[in-house]
């Protein structure tokens, strides 16, 4: 009996430790916040706030559009990694991956080479109007590539959470490949589907690395903290991460409820 | 009728042949063997999940062998049973009456009338995760019968129950085909299923059909001399304890 009350109290200690860690920074920005150099940031000051809003639409704004399309090609890709076999599966794997293990400098340089202007697929995107250099659209594919690997991740462990017998039960019911992926698979994977959103939607939203490469401008408020940062001090950077720091927990607060309801 | 010949079904190394097997109107076929012999893959050829390699399946003449498995009208029951996990009971049952886009009131009626055969009707409103194992499995008995299947597949659908429950589904299931007169191929390692449902016994070994018996021959063949061993066991210790007379309740 005292021998589980130690084991208990053993991994409450490491718990709370874990959860000290990651608070402490959490708490320490809270403490940082000057209250009247947040109301001007973020109000009184006609150019400091409308910097800061503009730049918070916009990162908010670009990790939905980037998170929406990485659903769209997630569902479908996730489904053949995980229903289909075929030749060369570990390595397609691996390269979703990539954007992992690579610093995010060097994703913005890959993301420039391969879609920029002057880039493999630059010309192509050009007839389409899509310019990638500081545009909306560059700040969406920086995000898009960092954020890739994790939707898919996520939505690859959500199809394989769900018991394929159960979908081959529905075709012999006369449900025909459409219909069961309709009305069987995808309400299995939402669960799955809301996680991944979340996720990715959390990591491009912190992205600034391949932004700052690839669309400097319009400003994300990653980029504008690092330039406040240089520019104005501390103060500043602080006003500006405290309302992101914010913000993000109360979207994941809302999120989590809404997905256990 | 159901009529299968020269099947060869490959999978990496395993292989299934059947060389001819037919499969009367409204007859129970109990397909025997050990496990890990083609049992589940000889269920889901046929059900069109796996391509066989050779061979034809055709149902009163129609060849369905390469059809998809929506446009066969077998319906499979799996050993989990494969209840839609996010659907109410009654959902699962109208499931593929929805997919033929039948009128909604004469799904209401036929789920309902489904429901009260089976004895489930108390149960229509709740998910599947709060039923116990044989409301589950009569639920999948519902869901693939009320489609008028031309046959059901049942894949070893009483290997998850207790016993007294499995006792309990022999003697509805054997009163449900008095009913309802439906075409089966029912899965199983298990002789007392075997003997209760078959009209006839398929065996197979080692990924090839060995052969097809009425159950009074089965029982004298070689390949049901492991599982009369088995029995005579439990009789013979039956015996030793003093236990002559048993009563069955279904």
């Amino acid at each position: 009996m005292i021998k589980i009350e130690k084991f208990l109290l053993t991994l409450s200690i490491i718990a709370s430790l874990g959860i000290l860690f990651i608070l402490t920074p959490i708490i320490a920005l809270f403490i940082a916040v000057d209250p009247n150099t947040l109301v001007k940031t973020w109000f009184t000051d006609p150019l400091l706030s409308e910097q800061a809003r503009n730049a918070l639409l916009l990162t908010l704004e670009a990790a939905f559009t980037s998170s929406i399309l990485l659903m769209i090609i997630g569902i479908p890709l996730s489904y053949f990694l995980t229903r289909y076999g075929f030749r060369g599966k570990n390595i397609v794997e691996a390269i979703i991956d990539i954007p992992l293990m690579i610093p995010h400098a060097v994703a913005g340089i890959m993301i420039l080479l391969a879609y920029g202007r002057r880039g493999i697929l630059g010309p192509l995107l050009s007839v389409t109007g899509i310019v990638i250099e500081d545009s909306f659209w560059g700040i969406v594919t920086a995000m898009m590539f960092v954020s890739f690997p994790i939707m898919i991740d996520t939505l690859k462990l959500g199809y394989l959470s769900i018991d394929e017998s159960i979908e081959l039960v529905a075709r012999s019911m006369g449900a025909n490949r459409l219909d069961t992926f309709v009305k069987i698979t995808l309400p299995l994977l939402l669960p799955s589907i809301v996680a991944g959103f979340l996720l990715s939607w959390a990591r491009a939203v912190s992205e600034v690395g391949a932004i700052l490469i690839v669309a400097y401008y319009p400003k994300t408020m990653n980029v504008l903290v690092l330039e406040w940062f240089n520019s104005y001090g501390l103060k500043y950077a602080v006003s500006l991460s405290f309302v992101l720091v914010l913000f993000s927990l109360i979207v994941f607060i809302l999120l989590k409820t809404v997905v256990k309801k | 009728m159901i009529e299968i010949k020269d099947l060869y079904v490959e999978l990496g190394n395993f292989t299934l042949k059947i060389d001819n097997l037919i499969i009367n109107e409204n007859e129970y076929l109990v397909v025997m063997g050990p496990s890990g012999v083609g049992k589940t893959v000889f269920l889901h050829t046929l059900a069109g999940f796996i391509k066989p390699k050779k061979g034809v399946i055709r149902y009163n003449n129609i060849d369905l062998t390469m059809e998809p498995p929506e446009k066969r009208g077998f319906a499979i029951i799996p050993q989990d049973f494969g209840l839609f996990p996010h659907m109410t009971v009654y959902e699962n049952i109208a499931f593929g009456l929805v997919i033929r886009k039948i009128d909604r009131n004469r799904i209401d009626e036929l789920v309902k009338r489904y429901a009260e055969l089976m004895e489930i009707s108390h149960l229509l409103h709740r998910k599947p995760n709060t039923l116990s194992g044989g409301e589950k499995q009569r639920v999948a008995l519902a869901r693939a019968l009320i489609i008028k299947p031309r046959i059901i597949l049942l894949d070893e659908p009483f290997s998850n129950l207790d016993p007294s429950l499995r006792v309990k589904m022999l003697g509805f299931l054997k009163r449900l085909r008095k009913q309802l007169r439906f075409t089966a191929i029912h899965v199983t390692h298990d002789i007392i299923e075997a003997l209760e449902l078959a009209d006839r016994i398929a065996y197979i070994h080692r990924g090839e059909l060995k052969g097809v018996f009425t159950p009074s021959e089965f029982v004298n063949t070689q390949y049901a001399k492991p599982y009369m061993n088995e029995l005579l066991l439990v009789y013979k210790r039956l015996k030793q304890l003093g236990i002559d007379n048993v009563n069955i309740v279904t």
